[in-house]
């Protein structure tokens, strides 16, 4: 009986191997090769181009202000290259006199005209790369070509037009993008179009709004989106329009302009939003309201703080937080809606952002004492035992430890001793323990009649 | 009657080597076109952008540790360094008996807190929450173990208030840009992408300095230079090769970024899951698909995240039993995603390729050579064939580790260094013997010990990410 591999021999897996691993051979001989000559190549292009890199570097002000000619410089592929890369790296930090030199540098040696031309006659990535190229210089006679790159028919083009005219900084750039917008015709990744346009409407939002009341439906949260990071106090009864939009990525968008622009009417406004049914909208009309930390909004972030989404109830926290003036009333406010989630959430965040341990360091500060101990007091009822037993261990200062002592000591928290049981541990020092004794001491005989004082206040 | 048989076997065996070569063959064309395209788009998307837009979402940075008292303390601080204009840093202790804790304690000045847990993930009961003193944005969760590193995630994802998550292994060490750039296909497209995972390179050999990576270099131990190679592979061919097709199943959990909404609507890391990363991916397709919702999961070749990969036998062994044991687990979990049509290319495509290239690839590779075996045993074996299918198979592996090296260098060119390429392309020639065969063995002992319901979370050996930790570095 003949062998199974010469049977398969026969019928052409062996000849498919024998030619299979040639083809392997030559393959793996030519991928050396190539990894080898390429790294070979580039280390000899880099070490030729650092070297003109440091020529042109030395020449860079006579480059600049025309006194070597152009074409000194541009007919070398290698050199314009690297005066180009220069030239757009330093206008994105350069300071206005001398970003205006460079401009003209741009102007005067053709690189403007270069790269416009090829940004009109080429297609793929080297018309890519002229639109990037053009995008950073940032001149206004680069607009038309921009503009014709939106209309290309690869993505990468579109995004580099875009990208481009966003860089520009000026709604006449925009244009062109809200016009394609609007009728739908401008296929680019919706963030790349958010930042063109945040960019360049800055100084004029009222030409979004105008794009955003004709547009189509599809278009109107992005130019929503838009207004909601430049808009003005100006545009007050608009955001009132569109915060009663049917959209509603449009109303959130509108929560968010409101935060942005702070006109008069923003807390009316944004109170409303409080109760939309959409929880992204309540989200966004609560962070609004934290924005701008405006004591007539404590109710409203009270309202937020008892909604039944957890991330509006931890971003209304987050804004009464920022009440830093106001905090006892926001706890005691926070207790009587006996809602448990609400307190813990309040308390969680005022833990979390450093609320409670800029109020345990207030109470070294005389002129702040009175009022760090009051909020204190009503964040202890709230729950908030572990860090201040903690604090009154491990502050730093230890005349803030005596302070948050006599103050725990003094508030009757009974639970206070449970908790206490955790800290007592075999490590502690003694002088730690001994503050730990007294503070059993001291809440330990008035536990009955304390605990029912508390139970009253709360 | 053996003939026949063996035949069979051989024939088998033949058309699924042919099969598996040439999926190879087009991930590693699909993986050099999508590199290359993904290089030039990086050098124009400048991180500035994302950096400073106004869009760029917040994300929770979640990192589960067990008794990983010698490198936390490190991998913190690298972390919290992490150039990212908004993030949160929730570090779940989970159930260590070493230092972890109490490193941390000393280190960050942790408190501990009456911080609100909502378990809305159901987890081991959670000890207490500590937070920072001195840095904000940092929460320290103090759990019970579970045993497995899913529920230590899971029990941070319950304190996560951003709308990301950024799963990133204790051990691990990110760079400092690598939150922005693998964030950069969510703020591109944040309606469809729902998650993202970075590169995973290995740190053996380079120098670390202030928590981050000074000079990339080789490791010099024979063993962590074939697991550089093999990363390099899963990751440049691998991974960016099914990115191309949108069929990506893995997403390391050394280093993901997931959507939180969606991580919370799925019940979070299946408790138990030991592939925890490939079975949250494999249920994402799973419910995106079955929603009929259009999604992307999406691999970044460029973040990098270093680790520490195992340099003893023992440990790599352990490491990558289990992790076959998790594909194992992974697998037969999903199985109603084989050959399921609902889910698609998914269902038709990337899930049988694990089913019969990755799970039962060492089962078909000890049968092969059990045949071989026999073969000769019984006088039937072809010597001039065998030697010319070990020849073909050995240039073949060759060559798709070559082509690893040369995405490498065609794009991120980490190793700058000579002597580091030509060891790289050396240990492309080198890994086929013995060190396959070895690998196998041990994923045949991860079957194994899914066949025996083994789903501990075993730790590997680390020297550590500090600086004075690592004498392989100051051998350079």
């Amino acid at each position: 009986m003949p062998s199974v591999s010469k049977l398969l021999g026969l019928i052409g897996p062996a000849g498919l191997i024998v030619q299979a691993l040639l083809a392997s051979l030559a393959a793996v001989v030519g991928l050396l090769i190539f990894i080898l000559l390429r790294r070979g190549a580039r280390h000899v292009y880099f070490w030729r181009r650092d070297r003109r890199v440091l020529e042109t570097r030395a020449d860079w002000n006579a480059i600049v202000a025309g006194t070597i000619p152009p074409k000194e410089w541009v007919l070398s592929r290698m050199r314009r290259e690297i005066v180009e890369g220069i030239l757009l790296d330093r206008l994105e930090v350069a300071p206005p006199k001398e970003a205006q030199e460079l401009l003209e540098c741009v102007r005067f040696s053709g690189l403007l005209d270069t790269r416009v031309h090829e940004a009109r006659t080429w297609r793929g990535w080297r018309r890519h790369k002229a639109l990037l190229a053009l995008g950073r210089m940032r001149v206004p006679e680069a607009i038309p070509a921009l503009t014709e790159g939106l209309d290309d028919a690869e993505e990468e083009c579109r995004i580099a037009a875009t990208r481009g005219l966003g860089r520009m900084g000026l709604p006449r750039a925009a244009v062109p993008i809200l016009q394609r917008l609007s009728t739908g015709k401008l296929q680019v990744p919706s963030s790349v179009l958010l930042d063109a346009l945040i960019n360049n409407c800055r100084p004029t939002p009222g030409l979004v709004l105008t794009f955003l009341l004709k547009s189509a439906d599809s278009a109107k949260p992005l130019l929503a989106r838009v207004l909601g990071e430049i808009a003005t106090p100006d545009l007050d009864e608009d955001l009132l329009l569109l915060a009663s939009d049917e959209s509603s990525e449009v109303r959130a968008s509108a929560a968010r302009a409101l935060a942005c622009a702070k006109p008069g009417l923003a807390v009316s406004i944004l109170t409303g939003l409080v109760d939309d049914e959409e929880w992204f909208v309540r989200l966004r009309a609560v962070v609004a309201l934290g924005e701008l930390e405006d004591p007539r909004t404590i109710p409203v972030l009270l309202h937020g703080l008892c909604d039944r989404n957890r991330q509006v109830r931890i971003r209304s926290a987050c804004g009464l937080s920022r009440l830093k003036n106001h905090l006892e009333d926001i706890i005691c406010l926070a207790l009587k809606t006996q809602d448990a989630y609400a307190v813990q959430e309040l308390i969680s965040e005022l833990e979390r952002s450093g609320g409670i341990f800029e109020m345990v360091t207030a109470l070294g500060d005389s002129r702040r004492r009175a009022k760090a101990e009051a909020a204190l007091l009503a964040a202890l009822r709230g729950g908030c035992r572990r860090i201040l037993l903690d604090l009154v261990l491990h502050h730093e200062n230890w005349r803030t430890r005596g302070a948050l002592a006599r103050l725990l000591g003094h508030s009757g928290d009974s639970e206070l001793l449970k908790i206490m049981e955790l800290f007592d541990s075999p490590g502690l020092p003694v002088r730690k323990r001994r503050v730990l004794r007294w503070l059993e001491r001291q809440l330990a005989p008035t536990q009955a009649s304390l605990s029912q004082a508390v139970r009253v206040v709360a | 009657m053996i003939g026949p048989i063996l035949q069979w076997v051989n024939t088998l065996m033949f058309f699924y080597y042919l099969a598996c070569n040439l999926v190879y063959l087009r991930l590693l064309v699909a993986a050099i076109k999508a590199s290359v395209l993904q290089n030039r788009r990086q050098k124009t998307a400048w991180l500035d952008r994302v950096r400073r837009s106004p869009l760029t979402p917040p994300i929770s940075l979640l990192v589960p540790a067990h008794n990983e008292e010698r490198s936390i303390v490190e991998s913190v601080r690298s972390l919290l360094r992490l150039d990212y204009p908004d993030f949160e840093l929730i570090v779940t202790n989970d159930g260590s008996t070493d230092g972890t804790l109490l490193q941390l304690i000393e280190h960050f000045q942790l408190t501990q807190s009456d911080y609100l847990y909502l378990p809305q993930i159901e987890t081991k009961p959670v000890r207490g929450v500590y937070l920072s003193r001195t840095e904000r944005r940092l929460i320290v969760l103090d759990k019970e173990s579970d045993g497995s590193k899913s529920d230590a995630i899971n029990a941070a994802m319950n304190l996560a208030s951003k709308p990301y998550v950024c799963v990133v292994d204790a051990d691990s060490m990110l760079e400092r840009d690598g939150l922005l750039r693998i964030m950069a296909p969510v703020v591109n497209d944040p309606d469809r992408v729902v998650a993202a995972g970075g590169i995973v390179r290995v740190i053996n050999g380079s120098q670390v300095k202030n928590g981050s990576v000074g000079a990339v270099r080789l490791p010099w131990g024979f063993l962590e230079m074939m697991q550089v190679q093999e990363y390099l592979r899963a990751f440049l061919i691998g991974r960016e090769g099914w990115n191309a097709f949108n069929m990506l199943l893995i997403i390391s959990g050394a280093f993901g970024v997931f959507r939180t909404d969606l991580c919370k609507q799925l019940g979070g890391f299946r408790r138990g899951a030991i592939g925890e990363d490939l079975d949250l991916v494999v249920r994402m397709h799973r419910h995106l698909r079955e929603q009929e919702q259009k999604y992307r999961v999406h691999f970044v070749a460029d973040p990098v995240c270093w680790t520490e990969v195992p340099s003893t036998f023992k440990s790599l062994g352990n490491q990558r039993a289990r992790w076959h044991n998790g594909l194992a687990e992974c697998l037969w979990h999903n199985r109603r995603m084989l050959f399921n049509s609902r889910y698609g290319r998914i269902g038709w495509v990337a899930i049988p390729y694990m089913w019969f290239f990755e799970l039962v690839a060492p089962v078909f590779e000890l049968l092969g050579w059990m045949s071989i075996l026999v073969a000769a045993f019984l006088g039937l074996l072809s010597e001039r064939f065998f030697i010319q299918f070990l020849l073909f198979g050995y240039v073949f592996s060759t060559l798709i580790s070559i082509g690893s090296v040369l995405i490498e260098e065609m794009t991120y060119r980490r190793y700058e260094n000579w002597r580091d390429l030509a060891r790289l392309i050396c240990f492309c020639f080198l890994e086929h013997f013995p060190y396959r065969q070895i690998h196998s063995v041990w994923r045949l002992r991860g079957i194994w010990q899914y066949l025996e319901g083994h789903h501990a979370w075993t730790k590997i050996e680390r020297v550590g990410l500090g600086e004075s930790a690592r004498p392989s570095a100051a051998g350079i």
